[in-house]
């Protein structure tokens, strides 16, 4: 199903806010099972270019894409794209951690409730499930008494790791992560990293990040955007001290930024 | 406040104008037929009568706050804010909330008991609508949009759809307030109803020996000037 070993591919993404034009011409391939890095100054379209790929753009009315978005190989514009199917493949985290205000064990089983048809699962497997998606993410250890907890009063760090638990269920294709450390401090932002750096494999990943330092850290490919353009796409070490582009130059040696 | 904000201001405040001249011509003209359900006079010497209405008004006030709430649901979750209509509906909405209930009241007593002398089943649904319908829609908005963003955006990440999302977080999470809100509906009810169960003891007891009554013209130029501060404050407080 995957053409070339890309996960994402989009041809000549063009995006309005609006009058605003928010992505120029974004043509970009996303390797399968690899940790690739969005970089760039503030309100250069990052975020917008990372909402794309699930669809929740949509949400927020005044939008108007143009241009083409391939997941796995299928157009996630076509008509037949069922919304729900797609935000099961394509998961995503935020910026601030936000795990729904409901108990730690229903945060993981939500969104396998909304997948499957009521009733359908019993509660040896939902008990599995809890475990296994807690486990992957090296938190069973810590919360395995407190289940019942909810989930919004459990450490920031805890927080953020449980908002990646609880896609796992799902068995996501891509997970999207928008700036998933910047509320964290540098102990959880060391404990994410590496639970990215383990997943990878599994999952292709996209990060969004501020942080020059943690793409250069977690990522093999890199991307940098200026104004709604992609001005760069290189393996992060190539981007980094060897840019082509003289305005990646600038920002990734902070003379811009 | 920009050019457009001001031109849904205005357009809500005329469409609102028209819609009270149309009750009014509604309620004087059309409901006062001989005979209509609707428009059987009440009989003003016994309160017991009026008492006896506004008990049967109970089960209407629920029916009009459940579809006030649905409405609320309606315009906050399907109808996009940028869009014209859901500006103006606002608008309309944050006029007739500003209102306080009192001038409801003195209204309904007016113009309905006193001008045309027939106080209509319907006049009293009218006056519950109005007095129900805005501030339950308003306080159920703010209740839904006090519901935090990010646990919309993450159920609808996860992939739930929209009633996925109303049922099994926006509507737990917003219901303390709807309650709220409907509290305070239902003590301005409460108090329209005391005053009307005063004005008719008045009329019954005092009014009837004048034989007639006329209300002084300074009662409306003040409910006029609080109307117009209603209108103002809500332009201003957008």
């Amino acid at each position: 199903m995957e053409t070339n070993n890309h996960s994402i591919e989009t041809k000549n993404l063009n995006l309005w806010y609006g009058d605003f034009q928010a992505l120029m011409d974004v043509s970009v391939n996303i390797p399968a099972g690899k940790i690739t890095a969005l970089i760039g100054p503030s309100g250069c379209g990052k975020t917008t270019l990372l909402r794309c790929f699930n669809r929740v753009n949509e949400r927020y009315g005044n939008v108007t894409t143009k241009g083409e978005i391939k997941i796995l190989g299928k157009n996630i514009y076509d008509p037949d794209v069922s919304l729900l199917e797609l935000r099961k493949t394509v998961g995503m985290v935020f910026q601030r951690p936000n795990p729904l205000p409901i108990s730690v064990y229903e945060n993981i089983l939500f969104g396998l409730r909304i997948h499957s048809p009521f009733g359908s699962l019993t509660r040896n497997q939902a008990d599995e499930i809890v475990e296994e998606a807690l486990t992957s993410v090296f938190l069973w250890d810590d919360l395995k008494d407190k289940l019942k907890v909810r989930a919004t009063s459990l450490q920031l760090e805890q927080q953020q790791k449980l908002c990646i638990a609880r896609l796992l269920p799902l068995k996501p294709q891509i997970i999207l992560m928008d700036e998933p450390c910047s509320a964290l401090d540098a102990k959880g932002t060391l404990a994410v990293e590496e639970l990215m750096g383990i997943l990878a494999g599994k999952y292709t990943f996209l990060i969004v990040t501020h942080n020059m330092a943690q793409a250069r850290r977690v990522s093999t490919e890199c991307i940098y955007m200026f104004l709604g353009e992609l001005i760069e796409h290189r393996e992060t070490q190539a981007l980094f001290e060897t840019p082509d582009h003289p305005k990646t130059a600038d920002y990734v040696q902070m003379r811009y930024g | 406040m920009n050019r457009s904000e001001l031109i849904i201001q205005i357009i809500a405040l005329a469409t609102l104008i028209i819609a009270c001249v149309l009750v009014w011509i509604l309620t004087t003209e059309v409901f006062h037929v001989e005979g209509d359900i609707l428009s059987v006079p009440m009989d003003l010497d016994s309160e017991s009568d009026l008492i006896d209405r506004l008990y049967r008004m109970i089960p209407l006030l629920c029916v009009a706050m459940l579809l006030s709430i649905a409405f609320a649901f309606y315009i906050e979750e399907w109808l996009s804010e940028t869009t014209w209509y859901y500006r103006i509906i606002n608008q309309h909405i944050s006029i007739l909330a500003n209102i306080p209930s009192l001038i409801y009241g003195i209204l309904v007593v007016c113009i309905f008991l006193f001008q045309v002398g027939k106080f209509s089943n319907f006049t009293l649904v009218l006056a519950i609508v109005f007095l129900v319908v805005p501030v339950t829609i308003q306080t159920t908005q703010s209740a839904i949009r006090g519901v935090d963003l990010s646990v919309r955006e993450a159920a609808y990440a996860l992939g739930a759809n929209r009633w996925q999302v109303i049922t099994d977080h926006v509507f737990p999470r917003a219901f303390p307030k709807i309650t709220g809100g409907v509290f305070t509906v239902i003590s301005r009810v409460l108090a329209i109803a005391v005053l009307l169960i005063i004005v008719c003891e008045l009329r019954t007891s005092i009014i009837q020996d004048v034989g007639s009554y006329e209300i002084s013209s300074n009662v409306f130029v003040l409910i006029s000037l609080a109307l117009l501060s209603c209108v103002l404050s809500s332009f201003l407080q957008k």
